[in-house]
């Protein structure tokens, strides 16, 4: 630390030379001293420390030195926190506020739901209108922690008398965490190396891709809040092991809390947390300070956690949460041993310590084993399984095989998340475990625990991008720390500040000031080296220097190009380019939720494939069968049945449902691939595995295995439900000259049934550009229905029963008249021989 | 009268002679085939207690699956086994047909109206030229009346390898359902096990100087290999099982990267594994203080080669990484 007083010191008077001759002068007493402590501090490493030793060295120049660096930091970290809220507001900035995908439309409506009603209210909500007819215990089966953040900044906004809509509430919501998770990874990195690393990893947090995925405006969703509450779980557990404070663990145990009404991984903090306790026994680094830690926070977070209703009693039922009452009961007999050496001699302690460790240990692992035997405990449910046994998914769920998120991830989506730091933070690694101590075991374990869970799922790319945010700006820090021993704190902060700069480009005008004081900085610090050419040489310094600045530039150029180019689409509304260059904007899903909601009665049910469910509630407002929490897999399998089946087949099922509405996505006229003929197969499969008689997924398929929706298509498909109202009428219309009429621009094919008509159905509305299509399904039509098969049957008996006896009277005429032509030879020849 | 009757009787008589003889004999040559098929049921058993999946050439396959009055399904592999064909998949269909054929044999319902068979393209090419089968592995069912038709051929690139969706398609072709009993794989367990003895062993043995457990390099090796080896995609290998590297079949180039971000091969995240170590001994090497004072030589050739180290192989990555993701606009000295 004194290093780093004594090198801000000279580099502040560097910058403001003529402001304040009194502390010039100062300042040049001083510099040889600080010249020494700064040898010092390079030979024996960084100062692990962070602001706690301040005040010891000599006072009036500690007073500004410390001054100047709060305003520092402050500042980084401001606009840091400035960086992460505007980076992600592409979405908003080219399109509007809206909520994004499927899953948020839900929160949004259960956070709707919680600021018009009352929290009790919403916790008890039974919502009717979704899976109808079965409805949905919402309060019971949500992690509430997102809808209550964002309905209590509501209200606090609301009795400030700023009249905030709930919908930007909720929008902002995602942006506005990840400012506060920059600063809880800032927190947490000065706690396990130093402030200039915390810095950086709090820049790095800001506008690291691999967390921006999932937190853009506008994607609100429970990541969103729950990275926040993971980094800021673990500050206070660092800050408890380190001082052993009650207080410090009991704030572990509330933001563990608040981890648990947000995400359901919060599985991996009560997982982690016993690990590192574990693995610090196993070190022979038990303390009482880590028993105070862990017995705390365990008793109070799993009291705690019980609270949700959603959690209830996992935490004593289930095997995924056994490895932290494992670690309890054996902390308690390790610590029970230590206190009972002071009773026993050297000799006596080592065998009984041996023993008793390895029997408690042994004791707890088996009283787990046989708890979960006898069924007191439930087994590892599926998807945590899945984490460790890679194969298991694959051949036992495969609803968990076939979302994408749940792929194995590779190297390229590694980089393209985390770029120069998927590159840096091994070596940050490295340094940790070079210079160990109780809190370091901790980040290491998280590194490598989230690696390996990273690895195997792309969505826990989300949890292992923190670390690795925190063990780079370590590694880069300290490396820069090396390289710029003349002004090293203030440097780091300079390409902190770059990073930043490049991000919010014009924003920022204050950035610009810095920016120009900087530079003069920088021009002093080049002239400066020349001084201790003892060292690595100036010239290498100064490449060093270039060379990391220009792979973090590089870093925030691509971090804004992944932002801007993958990761903002609200995906309810499409933008094209047309060939001029301008943008068209498509709301067609906009348009067909608002008919939905204008024109339909307000108790009407939709049917539409589970994709679509939450934003028709959201949206549309109105009951829907299916929808995104798909927690019933007989009722979806019931809607993919309805639509792959034939039209009379599929009425029988609708009417059954009490279906009033049909909603289909169809891509063809403007090439989204998106569509439900594009997820018709897996409608296909999920109806198939209830309803194996009636639905089979090769009568699909051509004889040659493919799916076509052409001329030579499998004639089953040319006439199911799906197909049918995709394609209605569509043959009618030709969108090109250069293609024949009904040519579907998203498979690249003519469509293989142009006449197509309904019996049951007719079509409701149709948008603007044929991306979703409604049918209005028809009553049982009593009149004509019975009339028309009716005179059908008279007609046809009475033309049947003509032409028999037509043919009757043929065959019996035919021998008459030979009978009477015989019978007139006979005549003939006897008038004859007469 | 009397002579047309008597001449209708001889007729009769003649037709029924003639009838009777015409029936013995059909009734003989249906004797004769019944032996045959007794004799070929009998045979196939006697195979099929031998070895679950029966071989198959060319003259088996006429005499036993082509020939016409069976009663008996046949469920036939037809495979390319020979190392030189470097058919990975067929191997890995073999073991799950083996695994099917197996719980057959062994199942309580074992009887003679399911044969499983394989037939390897080099012992017999004249029955995949005559059945025109082109790819190998295929597997084909041969009901017991008719010949085989479209659901006979199991459709491998939709329902894939597995033994269940092998069983769920015979039970589907010849309504015989078979239960899978996968012969439990101890290996995994047995490896475990041996390697914690010999972890315990080593430790008993060492139990004198255990100085080596507070090594901290040793450590920290171990705890970045799994880290190079997760952020390298071994698990998505692992998992998914690419080739070690794309053959061209015109051209006969190897390509080690594969085209596209969604994929990679083997020989791929090896070279992004090595890159990614030898990162992170540059900067390992830039932050090396100097052993002694004086070294400050030591210390600038360390400096170099680490910045080098770090540059270079940065941009290396970030090209292959550009190579493989269209679109992707920056680069950094290498493009």
């Amino acid at each position: 630390m004194a290093g780093h007083r004594g090198k801000e010191n000279s580099g502040t008077y560097d910058v403001s030379p003529h402001q304040n001759s009194g502390v010039l002068h100062q300042s040049t007493n001083d510099v040889p001293v600080y010249a020494e402590l700064l040898a010092d501090s390079s030979k024996s490493k960084l100062p692990k420390t962070n602001g706690g030793g301040d005040a010891d060295e000599g006072m009036n120049t500690v007073l500004s030195t410390g001054a100047i660096k709060g305003l520092l930091a402050f500042t980084i970290l401001f606009l840091a926190c400035i960086v992460a809220f505007a980076s992600r507001l592409f979405a908003v900035i080219r399109f509007e506020s809206i909520i994004h995908e499927f899953d948020p439309w839900f929160n949004y409506r259960s956070t709707h739901h919680l600021v018009s009603t009352s929290f009790y209210d919403f916790l008890n909500w039974f919502d009717d209108r979704a899976w109808y007819p079965l409805g949905r215990i919402v309060g019971g089966t949500v992690y509430p922690g997102l809808m209550v953040t964002s309905g209590t900044i509501h209200t606090i906004l609301n009795t400030l008398n700023i009249p905030v809509h709930i919908r930007d509430v909720c929008v902002f919501l995602a942006p506005l965490f990840s400012g506060l998770t920059s600063l809880a990874g800032f927190a947490l990195t000065r706690e396990l190396w130093d402030t200039s690393a915390g810095l950086m990893a709090a820049c790095f947090l800001a506008i690291v891709p691999g967390y921006i995925s999932r937190s853009v405006a506008g994607s609100y969703d429970n990541e969103g809040i729950a990275i926040f509450a993971l980094l800021f779980t673990y500050y206070f557990w660092i800050k408890a092991v380190k001082t052993g404070s009650i207080a410090w663990a009991a704030g572990t145990a509330l933001c563990y809390f608040y981890m648990v009404s947000a995400w359901g991984g919060y599985v991996f903090i009560i997982n982690l947390i016993p690990l590192h306790v574990c693995v610090l026994l196993l070190m022979g680094r038990y303390s009482q300070r880590i028993y105070v830690a862990f017995c705390t926070f365990f008793i109070l977070g799993t009291l705690l956690s019980m609270q949700i209703p959603f959690v209830g009693f996992q935490p004593v039922r289930t095997s995924e949460h056994m490895a932290a009452a494992g670690t309890f009961v054996l902390l308690q007999a390790y610590a029970f041993l230590k206190y009972v050496q002071d009773y026993l001699t050297k000799q006596e302690f080592r065998s009984l310590f041996f023993f008793g460790v390895t029997g408690a240990a042994g004791t707890v692992f088996l009283g787990v084993v046989f708890l979960t035997y006898a069924g007191y405990v439930a087994p590892w449910s599926g998807r945590f399984y899945s984490l460790y046994d890679t194969g298991y998914a694959k051949i036992h769920i495969p609803i968990i095989a076939s979302v994408s998120e749940h792929q194995p991830t590779t190297w390229a989506s590694f980089f393209f998340d985390l770029h120069v730091l998927s590159c840096s933070f091994p070596a940050g690694l490295w340094f940790v475990i070079k210079e160990i101590n109780d809190e370091r075991v901790f980040i290491i374990l998280y590194a490598m625990s989230a690696a390996y869970f990273a690895g195997v799922m792309v969505r826990l790319m989300l949890t292992l991008t923190p670390v690795v945010c925190i063990l780079a700006s370590i590694c880069l820090s300290k490396t820069l720390n090396e390289y710029l021993v003349d002004d090293t704190p203030k440097k780091e902060k300079n390409d902190d500040g770059e990073e930043v700069e490049e991000e919010t480009e014009k924003k920022n005008r204050k950035l610009y000031d810095k920016v120009g004081a900087r530079a003069g900085k920088v021009r002093k610090i080049k002239q400066e080296p020349e001084k201790d050419s003892e060292g690595t040489g100036s010239n290498l310094r100064g490449f060093v220097v270039v060379a990391i600045m220009m792979m973090l530039m590089m870093f925030a150029i691509h971090c804004t190009w992944v932002t801007s180019n993958a990761y903002s689409s609200p995906s309810i509304v499409l933008a094209t380019y047309s060939d001029d260059g301008s943008r068209v904007i498509l709301d067609d899903f906009r348009e067909a939720y608002y008919w939905l909601r204008q024109n339909t009665d307000e108790y009407a049910r939709v049917m539409s494939w589970w994709d679509y469910g939450y934003q028709i509630a959201g949206m549309a407002n109105r009951t829907t069968l299916v929808d995104n929490n798909t927690w019933n897999n007989s009722h979806i399998a019931l809607v993919g049945k309805a639509m792959s089946s034939t039209e009379p087949e599929a009425y029988k099922i609708m009417k059954m449902l009490d279906v009033d509405y049909v909603l289909v996505i169809f891509g063809g006229v403007i090439g989204f691939s998106g569509d439900d003929i594009n997820k018709f197969l897996w409608m296909v499969r999920i109806a198939e595995g209830e309803h194996p008689q009636d639905i089979r997924e090769s009568d699909y398929f051509t004889s040659n295995g493919e799916f076509r929706v052409d001329k030579g298509g499998a004639p089953t498909l040319l006439n199911c439900l799906m197909y049918k109202m995709c394609y209605y009428r569509f043959g009618e219309v030709q969108l090109d000259f250069r293609t024949p009429s009904g040519y579907d621009r998203t498979r690249g094919v003519e469509i293989g049934n142009k006449d197509i008509s309904f019996e049951h159905l007719e079509e409701a509305y149709t948008t603007q550009n044929w991306l979703v299509r409604i049918y209005k399904v028809k009553d049982i039509s009593n009149k004509e229905k019975v009339a028309t098969p009716s005179k059908k049957s008279k007609k046809k008996k009475v033309t049947s029963r003509k032409t028999s006896k037509k043919r009757r009277g043929q065959i019996k005429n035919k021998p008459q008249i030979k009978k009477g032509v015989r019978k007139a030879k006979n005549s003939s020849k006897k008038k004859s021989t007469s | 009268m009397k002579l047309p009757s008597v001449a209708s009787r001889i007729t009769l008589i003649t037709v029924a002679v003639s009838l009777s003889f015409s029936l013995s004999s059909a009734a003989k040559s249906d004797g004769k085939k019944e032996n045959q098929l007794g004799e070929r049921v009998k045979q196939l058993s006697d195979w099929g207690s031998k070895r679950a999946v029966i071989k198959m050439n060319g003259d088996k396959y006429r005499q036993y699956i082509r020939s016409t009055p069976r009663n008996y399904s046949v469920i036939i592999m037809f495979t390319a086994m020979q190392p030189q064909r470097q058919c990975s998949v067929c191997q890995n269909v073999n073991d799950e047909f083996q695994i099917v054929a197996n719980s057959w044999r062994y199942s309580p319902s074992y009887s003679n109206r399911l044969f499983f068979a394989s037939v390897d393209y080099d012992e017999a090419p004249d029955v995949f030229n005559s059945l025109k089968v082109t790819a190998a592995p295929s597997i084909m069912h041969f009901p017991p009346k008719g010949k085989p038709k479209k659901g006979d051929i199991y459709d491998m690139q939709r329902l894939g390898i597995q033994a269940e969706t092998m069983v769920k398609w015979v039970a589907e072709r010849t309504d015989i359902q078979i239960r899978i009993f996968r012969p439990p794989n101890y290996s995994g367990t047995i490896t475990l096990g041996v390697l914690m003895l010999m972890v315990a062993g080593f430790l008993y043995f060492r139990r004198n100087n255990l100085e080596f457990l507070y090594n901290k390099t040793m450590w920290g090796c171990a705890a970045l290999s799994i880290v190079f080896a997760m952020t390298s995609g071994q698990m998505w290998n692992h998992i998914r099982g690419p080739p070690y590297a794309h053959r061209n079949p015109q051209t006969g180039q190897v390509s080690y990267i594969h085209g596209s971000s969604q994929g990679q091969f083997v020989a791929e995240t090896h070279i992004i594994f090595l890159l990614h170590c030898a990162i992170t001994v540059g900067f390992i090497m830039m932050n090396k203080n100097p052993i002694s004072e004086g070294d400050v030589r030591k210390r600038r050739v360390l400096t170099v080669i680490g910045l080098g180290l770090v540059v270079f192989f940065f941009s290396l990555i970030l090209s292959i990484f550009r190579a493989k993701y269209r679109g992707y606009p920056y680069s950094f000295l290498i493009r």
